[in-house]
This record gives structure tokens, C-alpha cells and sequence, in this order.
């Protein structure tokens, strides 16, 4: 009986838990929107660290995320390509590489990159300054933390996933192209079409969606996760293993509903 | 100490509560007040933060962090924040425990001294601590 109660109530204790941190990450998301729409948060200080931020997240690592892209993109055009051919599904190849490639695996790899590197860092920053009062010190001098430390790094999140994403596409597709059709230009009409026929409307603003929902999760995540920290030095590597978990629970949760929403 | 946590808004508060940001520099961190506060544009603002670190006599340490400052340094730099408000009443809540590389009572004379804040400048301290003071108005 005793270990029922305990059972029910450690459930009740996590039910309540989730609920709670489910409600900061709206009420942040919320603040955060609020202030977006309003014309005195559009200062040049905060465009500066905006400029500032997406140059940390995207600039910064660009030869390397596109390195890396190219070789992923390299490879599994590949696969695609060689699977095609033994199964005599050529035609269809542009189609699935376009698909696999641009639409879901690019964009979910660009996510879990900007979230180890970036949001990884965010949250540990963000977690340090609540444990070290340097957020008091800031309310103590009337510098809004909201505008000068959390909605830049919002706002670069998104521009950077869907920047980095678009750009990781873009070589994609060329490589598919080069893949498939060589230096030649007799394949272009079709391959042109091909990617016409996919991105309609309804697809092209999805994805963009999709990689901006992205980009909020690997930023605003880790915000409140570090926001959320107990003012004890010894919590900050527990606060960054909690909001980590939660980005990557918020990536698969996106790109599942993304792939339930385009597919069944 | 409660009741120095619970000042009202014109006051100016230096106190090892209130760290700077870490990963800005001396600068930065006096220059966010003119920069959000009153809108001013980044280049003014790093001049007038410039013009706070010369009158205290510290302007070299203008590019340091946190991190990198010495005690006495970060104090000047959290001096400096708190002038730069331009609050009628500058509270220094318990020196002694910002300032362990220096004789306090005569270094905070000093910079007091060496700034134009019109206000008032008042040191909260634990009471133990009065026989510095004493000293230090002894040898002036």
C-alpha cells in the first residue's frame, strides 16, 4: 500500500513537473512574441546583438557545417543512387533525394548541430548568470535581460536554422544534380521540374516552419532551462543535461509530426 | 541586509551581489546603461563609459573582463555601472568584501573624490569594520 502511494505520488510529483515546464516555455515563448511586436524593442542596440548572435550561430561554423553537409549529401545521394539503380527506380531518384535529403534529414542534422553547439553553450550561459545574480544586477541597472540576452539568441536561432538548413538544400541539390547528371546540362529541364513539382507552395512553407519551430527549440529551450536553475554553482551541469534532453525530445517531436502531417 | 536588497529605484547599489557580466568587458558592462537605457547609439555609449573610467583613473582597464580584473579593478568597473545610473543615492553595501586587495576606507575616498556625482555616496558595513574607517579619517 505505502509503495502505491509513493508510485502515485512520484507520477503526481513528474505529471506536475512537466506541466510546469511545459507552461515557462509558452509564457517565455509569449513574452518573448510580445516584445517582438513591440516597436520600442527594435532599438539599434538590439539589432546589433541580433547581427552579433546569428554571426556566433551561423557565420562562425559555416565552412565546417558545410563541409559536413557534403559529405552527408555526398553519401546519401549515393545510396539513393545505387538502390535506384538495382531495383530499376532511376527515374524516381531526383524525387527521393529531394525528399530525403532537402526536405527532412538536412534540415533535422542543421537543428542538432546549432543545438550542440549553440544551445548547448546558451543554456550553460544562461544557467551561469542565474547562479552568478548576474541577471539581478541587470534588473538592478533597469537593462532589460529579455531584449539584450534572450530574444537576440531567439531571434538568431531561427534565422540561423533556416539560413544553414536552406544553404545545406541548396548544395544538395547541386550535388544531386552533378550526381546523377554530371557536368552535362541535358538533365537540367527535368531535374528543374522535378524539384517544381515538389516544392508547391504548402511544402516550401512548411519547411521554413519547420526549420523556424526548429531553430526556437534549440534556443528557447535552453533559455528556460537555464532560467529554470537552482542559484547553486553544482546545478549547472544538471540544468544543461535537462534542457538538452529537452531539445532533442523537441526536435524528434517536431520532425515526427512534420513527417505524420506531409506523409499519412 | 534585507533592507539593502529592498532599496528603492534611485538608488545606485555596488555590492558583490551584483556582478558584472562576465563575458562582456569593463566597457561593455558601463555601457549597456546609456545603450538601453537612454537609447543612446553604441559609439556614444562606449564614450561616455570611456569618460566614467577616466575620471575614476582606471581607463586601462577598459577591454578587461571580469575574469581578468583584479578585485580593486572590478570594483571600479562596478563603481562605474552605478554612476553612469545617475541615481541621486550611491549605497556601497559591505566593501570589504569586493575589495580584500586594498585598505578600503582610503581607496573608495579616492575615487569618491575623483568623480562629479552630485548625490550622496553612503557605505553600509558591518559594524566590526568602524575601526577602518577611523583610521582612515585619522591619517587624512
Amino acid at each position: 500500500m505505502n509503495f502505491f502511494v509513493t508510485s502515485i505520488e512520484s507520477l503526481g510529483t513528474k505529471v506536475t513537473g512537466w506541466f510546469s515546464v511545459g507552461y515557462n516555455l509558452f509564457a517565455f515563448l509569449a513574452k518573448a512574441l510580445l516584445l517582438l511586436l513591440d516597436r520600442t524593442t527594435w532599438n539599434r542596440a538590439t539589432f546589433d546583438v541580433v547581427v552579433k548572435q546569428v554571426y556566433f550561430t551561423a557565420v562562425q561554423i559555416l565552412t565546417v557545417f558545410l563541409g559536413y553537409t557534403l559529405v552527408i549529401s555526398w553519401l546519401i545521394i549515393t545510396i539513393i543512387l545505387t538502390t535506384a539503380r538495382d531495383f530499376g527506380l532511376t527515374e524516381f531518384a531526383t524525387e527521393m533525394t529531394i525528399r530525403v535529403l532537402v526536405l527532412e534529414l538536412l534540415p533535422f542534422l542543421t537543428a542538432l548541430f546549432i543545438a550542440l553547439r549553440s544551445g548547448s553553450a546558451i543554456n550553460t550561459e544562461v544557467a551561469l548568470m542565474q547562479v552568478n545574480n548576474e541577471l539581478d544586477a541587470l534588473a538592478h541597472c533597469k537593462v532589460p535581460p529579455m531584449q539584450f540576452e534572450f530574444l537576440p539568441r531567439l531571434i538568431g536561432g531561427v534565422v540561423s536554422v533556416i539560413t544553414l538548413a536552406g544553404l545545406a538544400g541548396l548544395f544538395a541539390l547541386l550535388l544531386s544534380y552533378l550526381s546523377i547528371y554530371g557536368l552535362s546540362m541535358a538533365g537540367f529541364e527535368a531535374f528543374t521540374q522535378t524539384i517544381a513539382k515538389i516544392f508547391d507552395f504548402q511544402i516550401l512553407a512548411g519547411l521554413i516552419a519547420k526549420c523556424a519551430l526548429f531553430g526556437l527549440a534549440v534556443t528557447l529551450i535552453p533559455v528556460t532551462a537555464g532560467l529554470e536553475t537552482p542559484k547553486k554553482l553544482f546545478m549547472v551541469p544538471v540544468s544543461v543535461l535537462r534542457g538538452m534532453m529537452r531539445v532533442f525530445f523537441a526536435i524528434v517531436a517536431i520532425e515526427v509530426v512534420s513527417l505524420a502531417l506531409k506523409y499519412i | 541586509m534585507a533592507a539593502v536588497a529592498a532599496l528603492p529605484d534611485d538608488v545606485a547599489r555596488v555590492a558583490l551581489e551584483l556582478p558584472l557580466r562576465a563575458n562582456l568587458s569593463a566597457l561593455d558592462n558601463i555601457a549597456l546603461i546609456p545603450l538601453y537605457q537612454r537609447h543612446f547609439d553604441a559609439a556614444e555609449s562606449t564614450q561616455q563609459a570611456q569618460a566614467v573610467l577616466d575620471q575614476l583613473g582606471y581607463a586601462e582597464i577598459a577591454p578587461l573582463r571580469d575574469p581578468d580584473m583584479t578585485p580593486a579593478q572590478r570594483f571600479v568597473t562596478q563603481l562605474g555601472r552605478a554612476l553612469i545610473l545617475n541615481r541621486s543615492r550611491l549605497i556601497i553595501d559591505r566593501p570589504g568584501a569586493m575589495l580584500y586587495d586594498v585598505p578600503y576606507p582610503d581607496f573608495i575616498r579616492q575615487l569618491a573624490e575623483q568623480t562629479s556625482m552630485s548625490g550622496t555616496w553612503e557605505i553600509f558595513d558591518f559594524s566590526w569594520n568602524q575601526v577602518l574607517y577611523n583610521q582612515a579619517l585619522k591619517s587624512e
